[in-house]
């Protein structure tokens, strides 16, 4: 009883301290607070509580909440401490739950058919978010985010939004952290610089490098699962924009937009495979490659491979865990932007959070959302771990030690869960004494940053859904050991390929996607 | 005897015996026939408001899928063969085995035998792919062996050839020492005055097996075997993925109904076409017991299954 009194009083006296501070200027008092966020680190943040304060009091609910990817194994405690913090503020729990990496896209796609219920689930452009929105698996927010989200609400773009919003409803809170991820190798530099190869630049310097790699170092260049790092080599060296969330049609280059093709059609694919059998004849990978199912990374950890598919950040991140579980190697990235010169921007609805139909409280989800992204008390906890053991404080407000002094990365990993979907820029730390090589590359990638064209291209494919699994299942059985130049004899494989994909309909899956794209590019005066 | 008042005086007179199968009906009907309804999402163009029956109702569309590429008739093939040799040669292999051990004398070699037969059954299939995979890539144990003895390495993931032969071989080994034990056990319960008697009459082991254990195991077998036939359509998911996986290679030897199924949905997914599917594969398969069982009445009435 007494209890609950002394909430009550603790509320009256914190309404009447919101309404004063509302009387002198409220906005004034939340944009000072983003921009010093040191100050309010440690406490719950009162701009918050002012908000709820003048409401009736929450009553208590329990969230579940789903991210895709693994877990951490102290993912326990961490939420405990979370939810601690969340219980006093909004009265609330959150059950954090993870698709796991292994058949995450089945198991997604699975939370959202099967109506379970969920509060907030990780959205994104490449989890078909758009597809997911059109059939309706999510709740639009357009009302609610202004009422129960409000400082989110004002501080993500008003372009951002636009890339979240399906047919006039707004679908997902997008990340407010703007980046570059566009595809590039790490490899061993120490091996380039022992065997004096010329660094990387063209087609020909990779070339040379796992030449040297497989015949002086005896290692196989890319070993474990191949396809996805042959894959990106290729559509970056050839310049092909894939557009559509779809590896067979793509715009022949970023100057030619509407020149869209089916892509193992082209003479360059035709180049390129045969190049590829080359390739995998010199042993540049393992013939049983598409069984793999190891990491080509986790063979770099070992020695026993040198050339890895990642994106800047994610390069980063391998790049660190090398360095600071002192494997005596020396990594160095290249990012494959460095051949056409240009880069784009990633989309904001590439990593966002968003609210299932199936949610019996998305007001409470929201605000709950809105702190985590807000408050650097929330923010931190969430997405670098607890503060003394995942990590501590660098040398000023903006830096972090990864991790903290005395912490044995072998028996603590880094806290790395999906956190993308709310990651908001000014409330992001740098890790001290990390690669320095992102920063380096963020400098190279602004001069060369053109907006991207292609992501937007909205498609449903549904008028040709029988076409597309018909084509993707060709794709997937003759299509990838082609790329891989695993058949024995590329002509005939490359005509059978061919064949298959027109009987499957391919031309129809173009006619559409051309239809698609030239409408957008259209209305946006793109030529 | 016909008419409503037969029926209701039938469920009088045997109240107790169907209060005692009323919970293996509840559950067929439970777990079986209810979900049936969720067949109709086959010939729906699913979407999230409407559910079930809101769904826009779009015929035979979803079967497309299934048309368009022609492999419907290689993925059936596939399936069916595979599991007529998986039964067949499974079946005799776990015949010869419980004969043998149910011959054998020494308790701890029996035993032992036994135990290790029994083994395989309890792994998963993802370390059976695993073992697989170790034993049959480019630096797998097979290929090391074959280098050592001065021969030519051999690009497994390359060739579909083998992969008849080691999937065959997987799952009748992983399945022996469970289907033996359901043999030896009708070994067991066939009376010794056979043996005895026909040991009178000088007939050795081999003419006993014969003579005695092997036609008394026929209604067994053809048991077992029509049981195994109603999941003829239903492939062994677990089994090709985790030996075969993504490897495009290989998939006009060993890809299967569920295999090819799980592949277009995990790659575009859409719940019409995997209940299409799945329809179609039900569908097979009922009619494929309706016709071997109907051969069967024809040919032996004692040993059809209804």
């Amino acid at each position: 009883m007494r209890k609950i009194k002394k909430r009550w009083t603790l509320l009256v006296s914190l309404s009447m301290l919101a309404s004063l501070l509302a009387g002198c200027g409220g906005s004034n008092n939340g944009a000072a607070e983003k921009n010093n966020p040191a100050t309010s680190g440690g406490n719950a943040s009162p701009s918050v509580s002012e908000a709820t304060a003048t409401k009736e009091p929450l009553k208590k609910v329990k969230l579940t909440w789903y991210l895709v990817g693994d877990t951490h194994k102290d993912m326990d405690k961490v939420m405990a401490e979370w939810n601690k913090m969340l219980e006093k503020d909004l009265n609330t729990t959150v059950d954090l739950k993870f698709t796991t990496w292994n058949d995450w896209q089945t198991k997604y796609n699975l939370l959202l058919t099967s109506g379970e219920k969920i509060d907030l689930i990780f959205a994104s452009s490449w989890a078909d978010f758009y597809k997911l929105s059109k059939q309706g698996a999510f709740l639009d927010l357009k009302d609610l985010l202004p009422e129960y989200a409000l400082e989110t609400w004002g501080n993500v773009p008003k372009d951002d939004w636009g890339s979240v919003t399906v047919s006039g409803g707004i679908f997902a809170v997008p990340n407010t952290n703007p980046e570059y991820t566009p595809s590039g190798y790490v490899y061993r530099e120490d091996w380039r610089k022992e065997l004096g190869l010329s660094e990387f630049s063209d087609l020909n310097s990779i070339e040379a490098y796992m030449d040297a790699v497989k015949t002086k170092k005896h290692v196989t260049p890319i070993n474990g699962m191949v396809y996805d790092n042959v894959n990106v080599l290729f559509k970056s060296w050839n310049d092909f924009q894939m557009i559509g969330g779809n590896e067979l049609i793509a715009a022949t280059s970023y100057d030619t937009p509407r020149d869209i093709q089916i892509v193992p059609f082209t003479d360059k694919y035709e180049a390129w495979v045969k190049k590829m059998k080359e390739w995998a004849d010199k042993g540049y990978w393992n013939k049983n490659s598409l069984s793999s199912k190891q990491e080509a990374g986790d063979f770099i950890k070992t020695g026993q491979g040198a050339i890895y598919w990642r994106n800047p950040s994610s390069a980063g991140g391998f790049i660190n865990e090398v360095k600071s579980k002192n494997l005596n190697m020396e990594i160095s990235y290249f990012p494959f932007t460095r051949f056409h010169n240009y880069v784009l921007p990633t989309l904001p609805s590439s990593n966002a959070m968003a609210i299932p139909k199936s949610s019996d409280n998305p007001e409470r989800s929201l605000m709950v959302l809105d702190k985590l992204r807000n408050d650097p008390a929330y923010f931190d906890l969430m997405t670098y771990g607890i503060e003394g053991k995942h990590w501590a404080k660098g040398k000023d407000t903006k830096t972090i030690v990864i991790p903290a002094p005395g912490v044995d990365l072998n028996v603590t990993p880094r806290f790395d869960i999906a956190s993308w979907g709310w990651r908001y820029e000014p409330n992001m730390l740098k890790e001290e004494g990390g690669w320095d090589g992102l920063d380096k590359l963020k400098e190279e990638f602004k001069p060369i940053s053109k907006p991207d064209i292609f992501g937007p291209i909205y498609m449903d494919y549904d008028p040709v859904k029988t076409e597309l699994a018909a084509v993707n299942q060709v794709f997937e059985q003759y299509g990838k050991p082609l790329m891989l130049g695993l058949t024995s004899d590329v002509d005939a494989s490359l005509k059978t390929y061919r064949d298959k994909l027109k009987s499957a309909g391919i031309e129809k899956l173009l006619s559409y996607v051309q239809e698609q794209s030239n409408q957008y590019f259209d209305e946006k005066g793109i030529q | 005897m016909s008419g409503k008042g037969g029926i209701i005086r039938e469920l009088r007179q045997s109240k107790t015996l169907l209060l005692m199968i009323a919970p293996t009906i509840l559950f067929f009907i439970v777990f079986s026939y209810i979900p049936m309804i969720g067949v109709y999402y086959a010939f729906t163009k699913f979407d999230f408001d409407g559910g079930l029956f809101g769904s826009q109702f779009v015929g035979m569309e979803n079967f497309n899928f299934l048309l368009k590429t022609g492999v419907l008739w290689n993925l059936t093939k596939n399936t069916v063969l595979y599991n007529l040799a998986f039964i067949l040669l499974g079946n005799i292999m776990q015949i010869i085995c419980a004969v043998f051990l149910a011959q054998l004398s020494g308790k701890l070699f029996k035993k032992t035998a036994q135990s290790l037969m029994f083994l395989p059954y309890f792994l998963s299939w993802v370390l059976v792919g695993a073992f697989v995979y170790n034993l049959f890539s480019d630096l797998g144990v097979v290929n090391s062996v074959l280098k050592q003895i001065g021969l030519h390495s051999y690009d497994f993931y390359l060739h579909t050839a083998p992969w008849k032969f080691i999937i065959v071989f997987f799952s009748v080994w992983k399945g022996l020492g469970y289907g033996t034990v359901i043999y030896l056990a009708a070994i067991m319960a066939i009376s010794d005055e056979y043996y005895e008697a026909a040991k009178i009459d000088g007939a050795t082991i081999f003419q006993q097996i014969r003579n005695i254990t092997l036609p008394l195991l026929k209604p067994t077998f053809i048991l077992l075997i029509l049981f195994s036939l109603g999941g003829i359509m239903k492939g062994q998911f677990d089994l090709f993925y985790q030996i075969i996986g993504s490897n495009g290679m290989l998939y006009d030897a060993t890809d299967i109904i569920d295999t090819y199924v799980f592949r277009s949905l995990t790659v575009n997914f859409d719940i019409g076409m995997g209940t299409a599917a799945g329809l179609y594969q039900s569908f097979f398969g009922f009619a494929l017991i309706m016709i071997v069982n109907f051969i069967i009445r024809k040919t032996n009435k004692d040993y059809s299954l209804f």
